[in-house]
Formats: C-alpha cells, sequence, structure tokens
C-alpha cells in the first residue's frame, strides 16, 4: 500500500465515528468477515488504524479501494460539508433519453480531455442518484485523493450537487458536465446548504405541498386549549387564514432542513427620519443572513403566528417556489437577481 | 272608359260567381276538416298537458335537490303532496340529475378538478393519475390568467419537462390543450412507476438492473431455466407518453438465445402488454425462472 492510500485510510478511521466505521467496513466488502473480526473496535482510533492498515496491505489494497471506502461513507453520511448547486440548462433534444451507461462514459471522457490525471469513480446509488467522486491531479502530480469533489446528479432533471470543488477545477468540471448531460450551459442555482438531503428534497419537491382547495382540512383538532375557549374563538378564523397562508408558501408537515438564507440588499437606503443616509445616492449594501436548524419551519411559524405578515412576502415565499436561499436584491427587481424564468425554476 | 269599367264589373261578378261555387263545394268538406282540427287540438292538449307535468315534476325535484344534501324534515315536501313511494323515487330523480349536471359541468372544464384562486385572477387545477383503476398521486398546478395566463406554482417533479410542454402549447389560447399534455405525460409516468413496483413486488426472480427516475429505462435480468443463463433485457420508453415500451432489446451470453423464435414472441409481447403482466406470460411458459 502506497503513501498515499495510507494517509487516506488514516484520514477516514479519524473522521468516521467507530461505530459508522464498522459499518462501512461491512458494505465495502473488501475484507474478509475473518479480517473485520480482526480488527477491534473498542480501542482507541489510533490502534483501529494500526490494525486496519495491516489488514489492508494483507489484501493488497490500493488508494483506489480506499477511495471506495471513502466514498461509502459519504454516500450513506451526504449531510457533511457544504454543497453547492448548479442547474442545467438549454437541453440537447437527446438529453432527456440520456442513459446512465452513455453518461458515464461520456462524463469519464470528457474531464480526462480537459485535465490529465484525475480519478473518477462513478457509482449510481437505490435512490437513482449518479455519485462522482473526482481526485485532481495535473501534468506533474498524481490525483489528489485527499481532497476529493464529490458532485450528485440525478439523471432527466436539471440539477446537480457538488461539494469539495476548488475554484480552478470549476469551470472545467462544469464543462464536463453540460457536456456529458447534452446541454448547453450550466449555471449556479443560488442553492446551498450542508444537507444535501435537504436541498435535493426542496428541489425534487419532495414535501407536503399545500394547494388551494374546496374542501380545506378543518383546523378543529389543531392543539387548542380549552381553558381559552372564548378568546380562541375571536381569533380563530385570522388564525386559520395564517395557517392556511403560512402552509401554501412553505409547505405542511416536515419541510427540508435548510439551514440558511442569504439576501444581498443592494437598494437605496429608505429611513425618513435619516436624511443623511437616505441623500446618498449609492446604494446600500448590506447582506441579511437567516440561520435556523430548519429556516422552512421557522419562516412558517413566524407567518402562522403572525410575526411575518402574511400573505407571505415573496422575498421569503421565493425560497420555496424558486428553490433557492441566496438572493440579490436590487432596486428594480425586488427578487431578482441574473435569469428568471416565468413558468419554472 | 266605358270598356274598361264593363270588363272590371263584369270579370268582379265571374270572380264571385267562382267562388260562391267553390264555397259551395268547401262547405261539402267541412265535416272532415272540422275533424281534422279537432284531432289537432286533442293532441296540442295533451301535449300541453305533459309538457305541464313534467315542468311540475322539474319544479318538485329543484325543490327537493338542497334537501336531498341536508336531509331536511318532511315539512318541506307539504305541497307536493305525493305519496312516500314516488317522494323516495322523486328524491332518487332529484339526486340523480344533479350528478349528471356535475358530470356534466366537469366534463366541460376537460375533467379536471379546478378552483378559482385570487379573487378569481388565478385558478388551481389539480391533475390525478390513475394506473389500472387505482389513483395514484396528485399532482397541483397554479396557473395566474392576468395580466396573461402564466404558470406560477406547481408539485409536478422536475423530471417532467414542464417549461418545454408549456412553450410547445400556447398557453395564451390553448390552455386545456396544455394541461391535457401534462395529464398524459404525467398518467404516464405514473403508470411506468407503477409497473415497476409490481415488478418489484411480484417478480422477486427477475432483478431489476437499471431504472432511473422517469421510469423511461427499465434493463432487467432473466434467468433461463434450463442452463440458468442469465439473459439482459434492456426496455426503453422513449415516448414519455406512453405506458409502454417503444424498443426492447435482448443481451446474452448464448448469441442464438435473442433469435430463438419464442424470445422473438416475448420482446414483441413486452412491447404490448405492461411489463409486469409480460413477465407473468413468458414465466408461465417457463421461458424464464
Amino acid at each position: 500500500m502506497d503513501d498515499s492510500a495510507k494517509r487516506l485510510l488514516q484520514r477516514l478511521v479519524r473522521r468516521i465515528p467507530t461505530q459508522m466505521l464498522r459499518d462501512t467496513l461491512d458494505k465495502w466488502e473488501r475484507l474478509t468477515a475473518k479480517q473485520r473480526e480482526f480488527v477491534d473496535f473498542t480501542q482507541s482510533k489510533w490502534t483501529i488504524t494500526q490494525e486496519l492498515l495491516a489488514v489492508c496491505e494483507e489484501r493488497e489494497l490500493s488508494v483506489k479501494h480506499i477511495a471506495e471506502l471513502e466514498m461509502i461513507y459519504v454516500i450513506g453520511n451526504p449531510n457533511q460539508g457544504m454543497w453547492h448547486t448548479f442547474q442545467l440548462v438549454d437541453a440537447e433534444d437527446d438529453a432527456h433519453s440520456l442513459e446512465l451507461v452513455q453518461f458515464k462514459e461520456q462524463f469519464k471522457s470528457h474531464l480526462s480531455e480537459l485535465k490529465r490525471n484525475v480519478a473518477v469513480k462513478i457509482k449510481k446509488h437505490t435512490d437513482e442518484a449518479v455519485w462522482i467522486r473526482i481526485a485532481w491531479g495535473d501534468t506533474f502530480s498524481r490525483p489528489n485523493h485527499l481532497k476529493a469533489t464529490y458532485v450528485v446528479h440525478y439523471l432527466q432533471t436539471p440539477f446537480v450537487f457538488v461539494s469539495g470543488l476548488l475554484s480552478k477545477h470549476k469551470p472545467l468540471l462544469l464543462q464536463a458536465l453540460t457536456l456529458s448531460t447534452r446541454h448547453q450551459g450550466i449555471k449556479d442555482a443560488n442553492l446551498s446548504g450542508q444537507k444535501l438531503t435537504a436541498i435535493r428534497d426542496l428541489l425534487m419537491r419532495q414535501y407536503q405541498h399545500v394547494f388551494p382547495t374546496k374542501y380545506p382540512s378543518p383546523l378543529a383538532e389543531r392543539n387548542q386549549s380549552v381553558s381559552n375557549l372564548h378568546i380562541e374563538n375571536e381569533q380563530a378564523e385570522a388564525s386559520a387564514n395564517r395557517h392556511r397562508m403560512a402552509g401554501e408558501a412553505f409547505g405542511n408537515g416536515m419541510l427540508p432542513a435548510l439551514q440558511s438564507a442569504v439576501y444581498k440588499l443592494e437598494t437605496k437606503f429608505r429611513d425618513l427620519t435619516n436624511e443623511t443616509m437616505t441623500e446618498r445616492d449609492k446604494p446600500l449594501r448590506c447582506v441579511v443572513k437567516f440561520s435556523s436548524p430548519n429556516i422552512l419551519e421557522s419562516l412558517r411559524h413566524c407567518a402562522s403566528t403572525g410575526i411575518a405578515s402574511t400573505p407571505v412576502t415573496p422575498l421569503l415565499s421565493s425560497i420555496t417556489l424558486k428553490g433557492r436561499n441566496y438572493f440579490v436584491i436590487t432596486d428594480n427587481a425586488p427578487s431578482a437577481s441574473s435569469q428568471m424564468c416565468q413558468t419554472q425554476d | 272608359m266605358e270598356g274598361v269599367s264593363t270588363r272590371g264589373v263584369l270579370s268582379h261578378l265571374s270572380l264571385l260567381e267562382d267562388q260562391a261555387s267553390s264555397r259551395g263545394s268547401r262547405v261539402l268538406q267541412q265535416p272532415s276538416r272540422v275533424k281534422e282540427l279537432r284531432a289537432k287540438v286533442e293532441a296540442l292538449t295533451s301535449q300541453r298537458d305533459q309538457l305541464k307535468a313534467e315542468i311540475q315534476t322539474h319544479k318538485n325535484l329543484q325543490k327537493l335537490r338542497p334537501s336531498v344534501d341536508k336531509r331536511r324534515a318532511a315539512g318541506e315536501e307539504e305541497d307536493m303532496d305525493v305519496d312516500s313511494e314516488s317522494s323516495e323515487l322523486l328524491r332518487l330523480m332529484a339526486r340523480h340529475s344533479e350528478l349528471s349536471d356535475l358530470l356534466h359541468a366537469h366534463h366541460l372544464i376537460g375533467g379536471y378538478d379546478v378552483i378559482k384562486t385570487r379573487q378569481s385572477k388565478g385558478m388551481c387545477f389539480s391533475l390525478a393519475t390513475v394506473y389500472e383503476g387505482v389513483y395514484l398521486d396528485t399532482y397541483n398546478l397554479e396557473i395566474d390568467l392576468r395580466p396573461k395566463v402564466r404558470i406560477t406554482r406547481h408539485n409536478i417533479p422536475p423530471f417532467i419537462p414542464l417549461n418545454n410542454l408549456a412553450e410547445q402549447s400556447d398557453l395564451q389560447t390553448g390552455l386545456r390543450a396544455f394541461l391535457d399534455t401534462v395529464s398524459q405525460h404525467l398518467n404516464a409516468f405514473a403508470g411506468r412507476k407503477q409497473q415497476l413496483k409490481l415488478v418489484k413486488e411480484q417478480h422477486k426472480s427477475v432483478e431489476v438492473m437499471e431504472s432511473n427516475l422517469l421510469c423511461s429505462i427499465l434493463v432487467l435480468m432473466f434467468t433461463v431455466p434450463k442452463e440458468k443463463t442469465p439473459l439482459l433485457c434492456t426496455l426503453e420508453y422513449t415516448d414519455h407518453a406512453r405506458c409502454l415500451p417503444t424498443r426492447v432489446h435482448l443481451d446474452s451470453e448464448d448469441k442464438r438465445l435473442p433469435d430463438a423464435p419464442q424470445w422473438k414472441k416475448n420482446c414483441s409481447l413486452l412491447t404490448e402488454v405492461p411489463v409486469h403482466r409480460a413477465l407473468t406470460a413468458i414465466r408461465k411458459s417457463r421461458d424464464i425462472v
């Protein structure tokens, strides 16, 4: 086992919690049962590392195999690191009938044309996601497996999720993706977060939407404290309306756990009591960031309890409507950034 | 001058004579004419009575319709004074007419559940998907009508190319056509998804090697009974508005197998019949395990 393989293995053992390490090794299937039993998981991480190194040497495993182990771990625990979303645009005619095998071949060939010495591993997960792990090298150095980029793409959708990408590699990766998915362009989708499952569920619309219906569900069952019966009756209709509008803007039930929303303001300062600031011609630049373990639930709660006014302002409802959490707000177009499609984003 | 007036009088006199003679013959026709007219009168009277009865029934039905839903007391029906049996019948007829009116209205709007939103400035359409008599997911589209027709919100998954479909059928004039196309795509997708689910449930000996979110490609692994040779079957659903594959392709180590006559038959069966049912037939004929 060469140096890079050893270092990668050491890194992995340090990074992965012990219990998960055991499960990941089982899924890896590169070690025999006997070898797996040999590793004593009750010991310190250092001991585990030494034992694993010995066992992997026995099997003559290379850095490619260890990279596989890392990939299995990341696929099973995707809600780490920072994921950024890109959107493919201008599909060619055959984009919609793209097959997995075709995509894999094309991606590998395009990427290796653009950059020498890249190690690419592609794996299809059971939920139809295509996972790509890229270790970047160049003409003078071997692929660096310690700083791999991960890409997740669902075929026939326009979205690509990327984590661990350096800016110098960005144009290469984006070009390879655009070509291999048979599109003409790719743009930033302005949606990022730590939890891949959250941003994926938001874009795939995998949460409970609320649409106007003829028979809305009665709110009578929702925690009504009997003691305040009279006060509740006064507020009941207004409260029900707020709940409904909050639900329509953000959804019902469990919402994707988005953790932040960022608004970059480039608007003129507006406050009648402060003339000095209002006089300035240039826009006041400031950034407003909302953070929460689950920002959509927080915003929904704000709207349904009346903290935020209803109907919900498009600034907030655009998060779910357009599937993005980074907005640039200028005076002319309140919720626009660069390209805005009218029908579906 | 004299000649003219003489002619005029004489011709007039002859005319009167003619009329007198014809009236005489007409007097003879009177009884039959009277009979005719009497019969006509009778027919018209009975038609009038019939129409009156129908109007009355309709009025009663209209009165009954709101009360069928709310089950009001018999006091409401006092002014109809019919016996209990026919009131039951009238109730059923009222319900029937109400339902057929509803169905007619539903058919007029294209069979989609619609609701007005935003003080009639928008509409929300509900597209239901059905496969083999089972209701599957329902998708919704909120559409603004003014200033121009555009889709504001929906919960259709991103692998259904909604934007492309909206561009193809002009939203402004052909909203109904657009909805029909979307519904077709959604129903086809739901059908293909359901077929895949049934294949996994009903045919555990068949392994699903590849599929995708849109369910537009399916690669299955069959096991041929005698030598246990694996047979790879690729089903391509290139027409995303249909539930059946457009192409079926077989791959095997044994090159002669895909060309065997019963496998050519099986291939064509797979393009004509939903995959889970085709597999049942193929397994029954013992072509695969």
